[in-house]
């Protein structure tokens, strides 16, 4: 039944042999000393100031969606950064392999990197940025704010929450393992068929690619459904349909697109895995098989997966801009439709992706059309982003620039979206490096709105601020540094540079292409902002502790909670009156008026349950990978175990005191994201009749 | 609480009483969630099929007509019909609190998924057999994958009603057994009407 | 150098457009561009003008609640409405003008078009000429004033077909035919390369066109017809094994199987695949080692 593979094969160890250690490429060598110090050093400190315990009570365990929220965002930066790596060697191998007579450093006959490890490199850059970055990030996000929005004690499913962010993590940590054993998949980030079959891709590195999306896609779904069930089930009372947050209702739409679109991507995936595990005919060229399947396939999630993340960053751009203009959000109810119309349109657009497969003009002006349509509820969100600035008053804090400055890159990336919308156009530049620089401008539009809203929200999670002075360098810096890089980019995409080239003959090119290096080593400066930003930030946080609501400015339910958040978000469930709840509750004076007694509040415990699934699909995946049979065999029986085992656990969770919340409201540290919580029995059976 | 505001009206700010997460209403909701992705990837997988499914795609191997015995199906499908017919027996045995009813219900329900799975199999092995296995063309290929994911289905709905057995039996009827028990019939009626579909789109447009 | 000499023409090659089909597809970037810009502008402009005249320390008028507003309502809607519809009506139109399987802007030529019949292999382009018997590797050399009519399918993997300034972009897929089209009315030498990435092999996927006066093209054709390499199906398959021919250098063939095309198309479909070793494609590096010294031979 299965196919037969090229190379040795034991079972033991399946595929797996000392050689497929990268360890005669130097790169790659100085990566795993530099990770190894690095992880030595987290591990040591962990391990020095006796935090283990720490560590596995209050984070890897918990089912607080905050604390998950953060620890998406933690994995969603370290994975931003490894795809800035892959980004930065990525320019510099075509800064320095352009042209005939380039030299070679390193063993590569042009650059410093040789083509199939460039094309790693590339694959590497776009999966991680899409599906393990920003993905993450926004996940995290909406983790975070969408049960604060509405008034919620915590997500629907709490546990549920948990094992989506083990199996996100397991998917990452393929990916990252996948840099020092074996290889990764050198075909692109999106699968490009039939370079994926197994005649021209018989390594491990497509089928890395492959478990590490099929494994996190899945935490995507399960994310999306609690989501869904968290707004429509636990609003507040009073929290009706039309006074949602325009962040919540984003991340709703987001959901639904997550929940419908990535099934099909496991589809495509799972008819993949197998084409290359048992030798079936689904996207060969030969024997039955229909290449055009996959395109489809994958772009039939492809595109709903850009306006997953793009909805969020609008939802972003919704909060920030009201918060700093002082003023409601203009034309909320559109924005609302504007925000349905295009979760609605992102299902009818997948062809753009291939208008120059051949189809027929009627069938590529239909998706033509379909795809410009998008720019309508684009265009009104814009303009209502503009009026709300009109007669507002605007202090540009960082999130706010964040803000402005994603507006811009909008600006650019709709211009250019609908220059590539039209077949005529995109039939000159289609996989040119225009294409390229239309999508930066997107994600770094969606980059932006994480920047903002990391930096708008933080001081609500951790009860500081980070520092603005450096924050507004950070930012200035990076918007510089995407200016230099995507305008010189797009400039190369009218001089006819194509993607993915890991040797350039043209030497016109190279003016642009030192522009865009430029522009590279400022994003590396930008970093050092961002660090420092953070250092800044915590050294100084004693004195800056900050109230509800640090702003002075802010309009939703989010902020009417002690800085930080307690664990159990609101101590008691707030009434809604008006849209803005907060805002209504100022302008009426009554921002101020707390509870007059607390109850009891029943809280969820602590899981291993979710870490240990996200261990056993890790394994899985592995043996997958290196398809040592029995590691893959004992992880799935061992991830099916467990969730019987789980199922037969009477655990309900535990009681807090009404004592307890009064004292935590009145110093909000003690309930804080970083406060270590005393143990806590659960109720009994008996208890809970 | 109640508090007056500058405009002199009374007006509520907060809400006493827990807002519960895990409900069983919460839990149906997510379930039928979960359902509408897995009809997501049927959909997907019936697309494969539609273009999957023509005699260029058969690569000289047989075709739709040649494989699938709508006959043989009809009967499959009785036992899933039959199958979904014992379950919905024991959900109502769950209604009047018979632990015995749904017990037997399930157990119903279990042998007639297994006959339909020692149909299934016998077909597709003997594919395998001859020589039709999913690696001979990109037809057969998505042929059983098609109905391969459907079996899938059927063989983890009854390792769900093994456990639930166990539950039932040990746990009686607690809040967390009964929302099981609901997501499990609509998981149940969920992979009978895949079902009815494969049977339509499969064996009675491919066999006649 | 010859190659690279074609792209005299300027940096930006896209706004030097040769040829009907890419002159129109120029027109209506612009066009686009243009269109987009009414909008885009002013917007881009009023961000820039609110928020300076709105700043906190400016004390502007301030209306906190200010957030609806029907005739704003409409207009938000309406302007990327008719936007749109300009948009869409253009880009209908000019589907149909540059349309690779049979461009309208091209219909005027009366000349008898040229066909090329071109096949993709890991990593190098074939052309073959079915009617002169005549192929070649990585130079397409076709005469001025007559359009050309392209159809395209791949041994192996597949890749893009595009000539920046001249055609159109088309995907060559295994086991399938693809169409394209172009014309020039003026000769001159022009970078072409495939735009979907296709392996370790395909930075060095280029090839040369040559648009040549009708007179050069006919003796082109005869030199190439006394080429002393034949290529038989059986020699084509030895040739389709996974190559990088770093400097792109030129190769000739005569007595072509004419229905070489044909037969490359129905192995694929069959299942044939010319598969790449995993040893090949990691020591590409050593292969495209000779790069320097190859190219500058050339």
């Amino acid at each position: 039944m299965l196919v037969q593979l090229q190379g040795p094969w034991s079972l033991l160890f399946g595929r797996l042999t000392l050689s497929a250690l990268p360890y005669d490429n130097p790169i790659i060598v100085a990566t795993f000393i530099f990770a190894a110090i690095a992880g030595a050093a987290v591990v040591g400190s962990v391990l020095y100031f006796g935090k283990l315990g720490y560590l596995w009570r209050e984070w890897i365990t918990t089912v607080d969606h905050k604390k998950i929220g953060v620890m998406y965002i933690i994995v969603g930066l370290v994975m931003l950064f490894r795809g800035f790596a892959d980004g930065l060697m990525i320019r510099t191998q075509q800064v320095m392999a352009d042209g005939p007579h380039s030299t070679g450093v390193l063993g590569a006959a042009h650059g410093f990197i040789p083509p199939f490890h460039f094309d790693q490199i590339y694959s590497a850059h776009g999966t991680i940025m899409l599906i393990f970055a920003a993905t993450p990030i926004l996940a995290g996000l909406g983790n975070i704010i969408v049960p604060l929005q509405i008034g919620a004690r915590d997500m629907a499913f709490p546990y549920m929450n948990a094992v989506s962010l083990w199996l996100t993590t397991a998917g990452a940590a393929l990916v990252m393992i996948s840099l020092f054993v074996g290889d990764f998949s050198a075909a692109g980030w999106v699968g490009l068929i039939p370079l994926t079959e197994l005649p021209y891709s018989p390594g491990v590195g497509v089928d890395y690619w492959m478990w590490a999306i099929q494994i996190s896609s899945i935490g995507t779904t399960l994310n999306a459904i609690n989501v869904i069930a968290t707004i429509i089930e636990m609003r507040a009372p009073g929290m009706t349909w039309f006074r949602l947050p325009v962040f919540t209702w984003t991340t709703l739409s987001t959901s639904v697109i997550g929940l419908t679109a990535f099934p099909v991507l496991g589809v495509a995936l799972a008819l993949l895995g197998a084409d290359r595990y048992l030798g079936t005919h689904f996207y060969t060229a030969g024997d039955g098989g229909n290449l055009m399947l996959y395109t489809n396939l994958f772009w039939i999630w492809g595109h709903p997966e850009v306006y997953f993340l793009v909805l969020p960053a609008f939802g972003i751009f919704s909060e920030i801009i009201p918060t700093f203009a002082q003023k409601a959000l203009f034309g909320y109810v559109t924005m609302v439709a504007a925000t349905l119309t295009i979760a609605g349109i992102s299902w009818a657009v997948w062809l753009h992706h291939f208008f120059t497969m051949g189809a027929g003009p009627d069938v590529n002006g239909f998706f033509s059309i379909a795809t410009m349509l998008v720019g309508i509820p684009t265009g009104v969100k814009v303009f209502n982003w503009l009026f709300t600035l009109y007669r507002g008053r605007l202090t540009f804090t960082t999130p706010m620039l964040w803000a402005v400055g994603g507006l811009f890159l909008l600006l650019l990336g709709g211009l250019t979206g609908m220059m590539l919308a039209e077949p005529a156009v995109n039939y000159t530049v289609h996989d040119s490096v225009f294409v390229i620089a239309h999508f930066h401008c997107m994600v770094l539009m969606i980059t932006f709105a994480i920047f903002g809203a990391v930096i708008y929200w933080f001081p609500k999670i951790f009860g500081f601020p980070l520092d603005e002075r450096t924050g507004k360098m950070f930012f200035w810096t990076f918007a510089i540094a995407t200016a230099l890089v995507f305008l010189a980019m797009f400039a190369l995409g009218f001089e006819g540079e194509t993607r993915r080239l890991d040797y350039l003959y043209d030497t016109d090119w190279k003016p642009m292409l030192v522009v865009e290096e430029a522009g590279m080593i400022l994003y590396l400066v930008s970093i050092l902002y961002f660090v420092k930003m953070l250092y800044v930030s915590l050294r100084d946080r004693a004195q800056n502790r900050v109230s509800s609501d640090p702003w002075g400015t802010a309009r939703t339910l989010e902020w009417m909670t002690p800085s930080p958040v307690p664990f159990y978000n609101f101590a008691v469930t707030p009434q809604v009156n008006a849209r803005d709840e907060l805002a209504w509750r100022r302008e009426n004076g009554l921002e101020n008026v707390k509870p007059d007694h607390y109850e009891a509040i029943h809280m969820p415990c602590n899981t291993a349950v979710a870490p240990i699934i996200g261990v056993l699909t890790l394994a899985f995946g592995f043996g997958m990978i290196w398809r040592i049979w029995w590691m893959a065999g004992f992880a799935l029986l061992g991830i099916i175990i467990v969730v019987i085992i789980r199922s037969f656990d009477k655990n309900l969770g535990y009681e807090l005191k009404p004592e307890e919340i009064e004292k935590m409201e009145n110093q909000a540290e003690l309930g804080g994201i970083v406060a270590e919580q005393p143990a806590r029995q659960p109720i009994t059976e008996a208890e809970a009749h | 609480m109640a508090t007056k505001i500058a405009a002199g009206a009374e007006t509520l700010l907060w809400h006493h009483g827990a807002e519960g997460h895990d409900t069983i209403s919460a839990r149906t909701l997510g379930f039928w969630l979960y359902m509408m992705s897995d009809a997501l990837i049927f959909a997907s997988l019936f697309a494969a099929y539609g273009v999957l499914d023509n005699p260029f795609n058969a690569a000289g191997g047989p075709i739709a007509q040649q494989v699938v015995h709508p006959l043989e199906g009809f009967w499959q499908t009785i036992a899933v019909l039959g199958s979904v017919l014992a379950y919905s027996l024991a959900t109502v045995a769950l209604k009047n609190g018979s632990k015995i009813g749904v017990v037997h219900g399930i157990l119903g329900a279990i042998v007639l998924a297994v006959v339909f799975l020692g149909f299934e199999a016998h077909d597709l092995l003997g594919l395998i057999a001859q020589g039709d296995g999913p690696q001979r063309s990109g037809f057969l290929s998505v042929f059983f994958m098609m109905i391969a994911s459907h079996g899938l289905h059927m063989v983890f709905g009854i390792l769900w009603m093994l456990v639930m057995l166990v539950q039932v039996a040990r746990s009686g009827f607690t809040g967390d057994v009964v929302a099981r028990l609901l997501n499990l019939r609509l998981f149940w009626q969920f992979q009978a009407s895949v079902w009815v579909c494969v049977y339509v789109y499969v064996y009675l447009l491919g066999g006649f | 150098m010859l190659a690279l000499a074609g792209c005299s023409t300027g940096d930006y090659r896209l706004f030097h457009p040769v040829g009907a089909i890419a002159h129109t597809e120029l027109l209506y970037t612009i066009i686009d561009v243009g269109v987009m810009l009414i909008i885009i502008l002013p917007v881009a402009v009023m961000i820039g003008v609110f928020s300076w005249r709105y700043h906190h320390s400016r004390n502007a008028t301030h209306t906190p609640d200010w957030s609806h507003s029907l005739t704003l309502e409409f207009l938000v809607w309406g302007v990327p409405l008719i936007m749109v519809a300009a948009l869409g009506y253009f880009s209908f139109k000019s589907i149909f003008m540059v349309n690779p399987y049979g461009p309208t802007v091209l219909e005027s030529n009366a000349a008898a078009p040229l066909d090329v019949d071109v096949i993709t292999t890991d990593w190098q382009w074939i052309f073959v000429y079915p009617a002169q018997h005549i192929a070649t590797i990585d130079e397409l050399e076709v005469p001025a004033g007559r359009n050309v009519q392209l159809r395209l399918t791949s041994t192996s993997v597949m890749n893009g077909f595009y000539i920046p300034q001249l055609a159109p972009m088309i995907d060559v897929m295994p086991g399938m035919r693809t169409k394209d089209a172009f014309e020039s009315d003026q000769t001159g030498n022009f970078e072409g390369f495939s735009t979907d990435f296709s392996g370790a092999g395909f930075s060095w996927m280029r090839f040369a066109t040559k648009i040549v006066a009708p007179a050069d093209f006919d003796k082109w054709i005869s030199t190439v017809q006394a080429s002393p390499t034949q290529l038989s199906y059986a020699a084509f398959q030895k040739l389709a094994q996974p190559t990088v021919n770093v400097s792109a250098k030129p190769a000739y063939f005569s007595n072509v199987d004419p229905k070489l095309f044909e037969k490359v198309y129905d192995a694929a479909n069959a299942g044939v695949v010319y598969p790449v070793p995993a040893a090949l494609t990691k020591s590409i590096a050593d292969v495209s080692a000779q790069g320097p010294q190859a190219s500058a031979a050339k």
